[in-house]
Parts: C-alpha cells; structure tokens; sequence
C-alpha cells in the first residue's frame, strides 16, 4: 500500500503560482478586486456622512431625536453583516412598489443591494465612534461656543468637530478595516466581488490553494495600507491636549 | 520546560496518530470505525433533503448511501456540504462518500473517482412565461441565475457564451431570485426543476421549463481519488442494488408517478462508470 500512496500524494498539484499571475483567471481575480474595492469606497464615502449624522442625533438636546439615534444603532449593529445582506437583497426588495422593483432590477441589484447593507451597518459603527470623539473634547468648549452665541450645528461645526476628529479618525480608520473585509460577505448575494471570482477559480480550475492566497494576499495588502495610513494620521495629527 | 516537553511529546504523538490512520487503507478505516460519512447537499430535493417531520435527511441519493451503508454492514452518517464544497472536503477526506448530486464529467475525473452512475438528468432553464424567453438562445445578454460551484454555470455559459450569471450558495436562493425577477432564468438538473416546478403551486402556470437540455449530467458518488477497494466495494453494492430491482425501487419512491416528479419511466441503468466525450 505505501508506495502507492506516496504516488498518489506527488500527484497532488503543485503549488502554481502563474496560475493567478496571469491569464483568465487572473482577470476574474483582478476584477473581483476591482469591484472590492469600488464597494469599499463607495459605501466609505456614504457611510461617513450618514455616520455623522447618526452621531449628532445621539447628542442631540431633543429626547425624540436621541432616542431615534440610539434605536438605529443598537437594531443595526447587534445582527450580523450576513443577515443584513440577505435581508437587503432577497427580503427588502419585495416591499417596494412594482415599478421601483422593475427599475431597480434591471441596474446591477446585487451590487446595490450589498452598498446599501455595508453602509447601514459600517455607519452604525462609525456614529459611535464620531461621538465618542465627541465626547472627549470637554464639555467647556461646547459651552464656550454657546456663549459666543454660535447655535448647535454651528458649535459643533466650528468647534468641537474639528478638535473631535483627531481623536476620531483612529478608531474610524479601523472601522474601515472591518468595512473592508465585511466586503467579502456581499458573495452570497451573488456580487462578483474577490471572494466570488476565487471560488469561481477554484470551481474551474480545483486550484483552491492558489485562487485564495491571492484572494488572502489582496485582502491583506489593502488592509496594511489601511492600518498604514492610521499610523501615519495618529503621528501626523496627534491629539492636542486641551 | 517540563510543560513544553509534554506539549511536544502530544503534539509528535497527535501528528503519529494522523499520519498512521491517513496510511490505512479508507474501506478498512470506515469498517473498523463502524461507520461511513456521507456528505449530501441537504437542500435538493429529492436528492437529499431533509424531512421536515423528522429533522433527518431523505432522498434518492441518501437511500442509496443507507443500501451501500448496510451492505458495508457500517451505520451512515450524513454531513451537510455546499455545492462548491463537496470536491475539496472529499479530496481532504472529511467526508468518505459523496452523494450530493455530482455530476461525473472528465474535468474531474482528475480530482475524484466515480462510482458506476447512479442517475442521468439533463440540465434545463426555467423561466417566467412572460419573460420573453422562448428557447435558450434568447438568453443572451441576459441575467440567469443558479448555484456556485456546480456545472450549472460553466454549462450555460458554453451554451450561451455572452450570458449573464449570478450564482447563490444553494439551489434555492437561486430559485428565489427568479421568482422574485432578479433574473429572466433558473439553471438547474432537470429533475430539480421539475420539482421546483411543482413546488410553486398556483404560480405553477406562470412559468415555464425551456425544452432544449443545455447538457446531459450523469450523476455519481464520489469517492477519493486512489481508493480503489472502496470503490470496488461501492459499485459492487450498486450492481447488487440494480440487479436485485431494488435501485429501481428507489427512483420510483423519489422519482415516480406518485410523486411531484411524475417520472413514467427509468431511462438508464446503473451499470457503467464511463462518460461519453
């Protein structure tokens, strides 16, 4: 029996890497990672905004629009990114009316679909991290800027954003992290994003190994540029002590 | 130090076992463990799926499995996989038997051995009626749905080379999609559609299955590549099963008249492991 098996060990594939370097699959991948990260930017650039707003809610002086702040966040960060994006594609849809489901249907749903659950959920995230920054900046400068007479949103905007995000822009940058690879989840609603085109790779061509070293090596390299550009903000714009 | 010398010695210990039972040969492993593991899909209907009573697993493949499992006088286990699993967790021996409606065709026959072919089915489109969709070939440019890591896509890419695909985990989140329109068609085994088919009911007249097939998939088990005394065993057990009348007697439960899949007639036999072209 030995010498068999050990034949039927060597005729395992080798490790191949040309095999993802170059050629179709290398597109499929190289597309997979495009599209990645389009989904990355665009739900960042969403998410930012939404996130913020989400946080001012929350620090609010009206109870309605704390309370409001505070149910969007607990409901959207205690279910997981998965169930979001099941929920999104295959569940919310169906609710809308004949006509917006024609035309939403017939654009890239998928891919929609996934943008929407990523920045519901990274601005749920984000908003608590916006308003902890918040929150560090001491409560005297908010009652400073009162007393100069600028309103709430001006306070904010003038001057406690701005100091407020120093001590944010760490922990959001992190959040990007997350929100990176919270992409990968968008393949079971069929977005051709990287992890997809690796298991179409691996579906056409059995080669698991090679297929998800790159998917892992991608995944990783933006991930370190991300945790690079953290580095380089936290020492570039250190928290001022106040 | 002490700690780490016990850690090493377990760890040399745990990697001698591995390595001494991966050298036995699989058939013998399985009859002195009493028991076979069988990884079905689960959620194909009426391969395997599971019975919504009893909470086990049911089906076409899941008796033959049990047959073989009885004649190998070892108890089945059955372990749920995904369409795009079941290659890589039989290759890496988690599971001994695959009974997960594969197809048999030569791009594999270089990762995993076949048994004798247990089921022919054609591959065909479902679509809505009034979705414009009269034969395959209007299918161009447009999006079709259907299952990741399966022959599904690579088929109806060859057979309609500018299509769209989007593919799910399962079957059915694929059917779901074209039901809810997220797609013009459904690409799936023929004796899958048909059931699904039946399953919609009243909507049943909405849709309808494209007649031409966009291939022919003989199904198999699959069993590691190099066992040969295992699937020496297997084919015997299903020579057994066809000789006797009794594998006929498992397609009519799953397949025939009385059931929503209404097959009049068994149009193969299970007595050959090779494949045309």
């Amino acid at each position: 029996m030995l010498p068999n098996r050990a034949a039927r060990q060597s005729c395992m594939p080798d490790f191949d890497p040309a095999l993802v370097l170059a050629g179709p699959y290398h597109d499929l991948l190289v597309s997979g990672l495009k599209l990645s990260l389009q989904l990355l930017a665009i739900t960042f650039v969403l998410s930012l905004p939404l996130a913020t707003i989400v946080a001012l809610l929350r620090l609010s002086p009206l109870r309605a629009l704390r309370w409001f702040g505070c149910a969007y966040v607990e409901s959207i960060r205690n279910v997981p990114l998965l169930a979001h994006m099941l929920f999104w594609y295959f569940g919310a849809p169906e609710l809308y009316p004949e006509s917006v489901k024609h035309w939403l249907y017939a654009m890239n749903i998928e891919a929609i679909s996934a943008v929407i659950a990523l920045t519901l959920y990274t601005s749920a995230f984000m908003s608590e991290d916006i308003r902890s920054g918040i929150r560090a900046v001491p409560a005297v400068q908010f009652e400073a800027g009162r007393a100069m007479g600028f309103g709430f949103l001006a306070t904010m905007r003038l001057v406690i954003l701005p100091q407020a995000t120093r001590v944010t822009v760490p922990p959001l940058i992190s959040q990007t992290l997350n929100l990176w690879k919270g992409t990968s989840i968008a393949t079971v609603i069929g977005v051709s994003e990287l992890m997809y085109q690796a298991a179409q790779v691996e579906s056409a061509s059995f080669r698991s190994f090679e297929a998800f070293v790159f998917a892992t090596l991608a995944y990783l390299s933006v991930s370190l540029l991300i945790t690079g550009a953290a580095s380089w903000y936290q020492h570039r714009y250190p928290v001022r002590p106040t | 130090m002490r700690i780490r010398s016990l850690l090493t010695f377990i760890t040399a210990g745990v990697i001698g076992l591995a390595a001494s039972s991966a050298y036995a040969d699989l058939l013998a492993d399985i009859k002195s463990k009493g028991e076979i593991v069988v990884g079905v899909l689960g959620t194909d209907e009426p391969n395997s799926f599971v019975d919504p009573k009893t909470r086990e697993f049911i089906g076409y493949e899941v008796d033959i499995a049990t047959a073989i499992a009885d004649k190998l006088g070892v108890k089945p286990v059955f372990k749920q996989l995904a369409v795009a699993a079941r290659i890589p967790e039989i290759q890496q021996g988690r599971v001994d038997l695959l009974a997960a409606s594969l197809t048999h065709n030569k791009e594999r026959e270089s990762q995993v051995d076949f048994s004798l072919t247990t089921f022919v089915t054609g591959q065909k489109v479902l679509v809505k009626k009034d979705g414009g969709i009269e034969n395959v070939a209007d299918l161009t440019g447009k999006k079709v749905l259907t299952v990741k890591g399966g022959t599904q896509e690579p088929n109806i890419r060859k057979a309609v080379p500018n299509v769209d695909v989007v593919t799910f985990e399962t079957t059915q989140q694929a059917f779901l999609a074209l039901q809810q329109g997220k797609g013009v068609g459904y690409v799936n085994d023929e004796a899958s559609l048909l059931n699904d088919h039946a399953k919609l009911g009243d909507a049943k007249k909405n849709y309808r299955i494209l007649p031409q097939n966009i291939s022919v998939e003989p199904l198999a088990l699959g069993i590691k590549k190099g066992e040969a005394s295992l699937k020496a065993a297997v084919d015997g057990v299903l020579r057994e099963l066809e000789a006797s009348g009794e594998a006929e007697k498992i397609f009519f439960k799953w397949y025939g008249p009385d059931t929503r899949l209404q097959f009049q007639s068994r149009d193969f036999k299970i007595d050959s492991d090779k494949i045309e072209g």
